[in-house]
């Protein structure tokens, strides 16, 4: 493989890496809490302006930049520490957006929540440097390594998968365990879980802030690779794209939803890299942004449950027989 | 103090842009149970079509009724051809507002692909300026503020003592009930959809006049503040939104005036935040208990 496709494929996987990140995290509140999370984008923003942040050291008259809070830390605590901050904003933002609210009504206020940080962002010029944003991010352990161009890059693909395994087994174990459940029995039902004793809004928030946490992160490996990152980057139709990828892929089935990063915003959005650069600047992109509500449109027409639709699991009754795959997996576990 | 007043005047121009795109939102969610995000971008649209017609040299005036009539129309086949059909397939409330969100993306880059990502301003005279104490308005500003007048004393009358209006009422609280009453609730929902159209083509017009400039995404911004007067207002109730408009209107104004010209977007969000943090259901709230919007 030549270096050109060498470095065309690692940037492509390291994009993948955040995506599946990101739709895991938008997974956890919505596919399996129910929450209308229309301002994940800004979660990911905050952990990514975090990272940025504390990557790139204080900030000082003379440099060109304005923003608060700079510090030099080492590589993975600009990291832990945006996971921190995402999750923090998502507490936030869940003690105003998951009250009882429709799930339409709540979809409406999170999108207005959206769209007035990255209003903020781009008036407040001297917080996260405006609408320019924050640029010139240092690459993690770039100097320490020696490596070259290439093979940092693909050093990074490594670090970027690593940061999936651990985000993965974390969100396998939130869902396959009794806490997953009751979210999921709060989701489909909230009367019949709040009538079994089960604090409704309890966990909905832990589910909402793991989410926090989790967009947090995927912004600080995004930022730590790319190097930038603006209000242009983190407007509310980013957060539709990971919505249409998780509708594609299956609402609250990780596989699916990984699945469906990889269709919409890697698969689709990349697809027209190659096409001749026609009309002016910006022509292609938005008719790649049509081209994504009319995938979304078709998908809820068409396939509502995604390619990939979530396990229905089966629980048996006390006293019955289990039967089929669910006696199988009994015997196993008796065993 | 001068510099409060002058601000007041300002927002009540605001206030009345926002009271006519706010009635309009409240409508479509009260006769409908639909939280229609593509309003702004609908907005956008008459505003770009308020462009061309003023370019070709139609008075403004002219393009006001014609972008209300864009805007009756653009709604209503919206609704007919593309909502109501989801709702009949059984998308429920989460999956409309995917619905609504991919048409306002469609629209608003489709305007993009089609004008660009530049500015573009209205070609009209503002007229001379009236002078009420501190407070200075244009012709084309008074204009704007005499039609939301008129707009709102319309609304009222129509819900209030009309036939239709009643129709429209009896099909908000209850489409089966009304049917069975022998309302046709097909024809008042389309009904419903262009006049809610046509209030939105005004706004939209009369916020490209408002602005200097303006680009395919400003209704999408406008939108915030809609949002939060009908949700101040209680969603669902076109007096609540009137009342929510005035209050966004004037408060972000003043708050543009006297403290920055940036937290005009903030307040009407902290304004949001506070109403669903207090009473989510908003003031006058018996649309939105009804349909269980907020508890």
């Amino acid at each position: 493989m030549s270096v050109a496709w060498q470095f065309y494929f690692s940037t492509l996987l390291i994009y993948l890496a955040v995506n599946v990140m990101a739709v895991w995290g938008l997974n956890l509140q919505f596919g399996v809490a129910g929450i209308s999370s229309f301002a994940f984008i800004v979660f990911q923003a905050a952990g990514a302006y975090t990272a940025g942040v504390l990557t790139l050291g204080p900030s000082t008259n003379a440099s060109f930049q304005q923003y608060v809070g700079g510090a030099n830390l080492p590589f993975p605590l600009p990291v832990i520490a945006a996971g921190l901050v995402g999750g923090l904003l998502a507490g936030l933002v869940g003690l105003v957006g998951i009250r009882r609210l429709r799930t339409d009504y709540q979809a409406m206020v999170m999108l207005v929540i959206s769209l007035t940080a990255t209003y903020l962002a781009d008036n407040q010029t001297n917080v996260v440097n405006g609408p320019a944003g924050l640029s010139l991010v240092p690459k993690p352990l770039e100097g320490g390594l020696g490596l070259s161009t290439i093979s940092y890059q693909w050093f990074y693909v490594g670090l970027a998968a690593a940061f999936c395994v651990i985000i993965y087994w974390f969100v396998r174990r939130y869902t396959n365990s009794p806490l997953g459940r009751a979210t999921r029995a709060v989701r489909d039902n909230e009367q019949a879980a709040a009538a079994l004793g089960k604090n409704v809004f309890g966990l909905r928030m832990i589910a909402f802030v793991a989410g926090g946490v989790i967009a947090g992160i995927s912004g600080a490996v995004f930022v730590e690779f790319i190097g930038a990152w603006s209000p242009g980057s983190w407007l509310y139709p980013e957060t539709f794209v990971l919505f249409t990828a998780i509708l594609v892929g299956g609402t609250g089935n990780n596989v699916g939803v990984a699945v469906g990063a990889l269709l919409v915003p890697i698969g689709f959005l990349e697809s027209t890299r190659f096409l001749p650069n026609i009309g002016y600047p910006g022509f292609v992109d938005a008719l790649q942004w049509i081209a994504v509500g009319v995938l979304a449109l078709i998908f809820l027409w068409f396939w509502p449950r995604g390619v990939i639709p979530e396990r229905k699991r089966r629980f048996p009754h006390p006293g019955e027989k289990p039967v089929g795959l669910a006696a199988l997996r009994l015997l196993r576990l008796r065993r | 103090m001068s510099l409060l007043v002058a601000s007041i005047g300002f927002g009540l121009v605001t206030a009345s842009i926002l009271a006519v795109a706010a009635v309009g939102f409240t409508l479509q969610f009260g006769v409908t149970n639909i939280l229609n995000l593509a309003f702004g971008d609908v907005m956008t649209a008459s505003a770009f079509v308020a462009y061309i017609a003023t370019s070709n040299g139609v008075n403004i005036w002219l393009a006001v009724a014609l972008c209300a009539l864009f805007g009756a129309a653009f709604s209503a086949l919206l609704n007919r051809f593309l909502y109501t059909p989801f709702v009949r397939h059984g998308t429920k409330l989460f999956g409309m507002i995917v619905v609504t969100i991919a048409v306002s993306l469609i629209i608003q880059n489709a305007l993009q692909a089609i004008y660009g990502a530049s500015f573009f301003s209205l070609k009209f005279s503002a007229g001379s300026s009236y002078h009420i104490g501190s407070m200075v308005f244009t012709t084309s500003q008074v204009g704007i503020m005499a039609i939301a007048v008129v707009a709102m004393l319309g609304v009222y009358s129509l819900l209030k003592f009309s036939k239709l209006g009643k129709a429209m009422r009896a099909t908000a609280s209850d489409p089966v009930l009304a049917r069975s009453c022998g309302i046709a609730t097909d024809r008042v929902i389309d009904v419903a959809w262009l006049l809610s159209g046509a209030l939105c083509g005004i706004a939209g017009v009369a916020l490209a006049m408002n602005v200097t400039s303006f680009t395919s995404t400003t209704g999408g911004t406008f939108l915030i503040a809609i949002v939060a007067a009908a949700v101040l207002g209680g969603v669902g109730q076109a007096y609540g939104a009137m009342l929510g408009a005035l209050t966004i209107g004037i408060c972000s104004e003043v708050a543009a005036g006297v403290i920055a010209p940036s937290y005009k977007q903030v307040v009407a969000f902290v304004v949001l935040v506070l109403v669903l943090l207090i009473r989510p259901q908003g003031i006058l709230s018996e649309v939105a208990d009804q349909k269980e919007v907020a508890a």
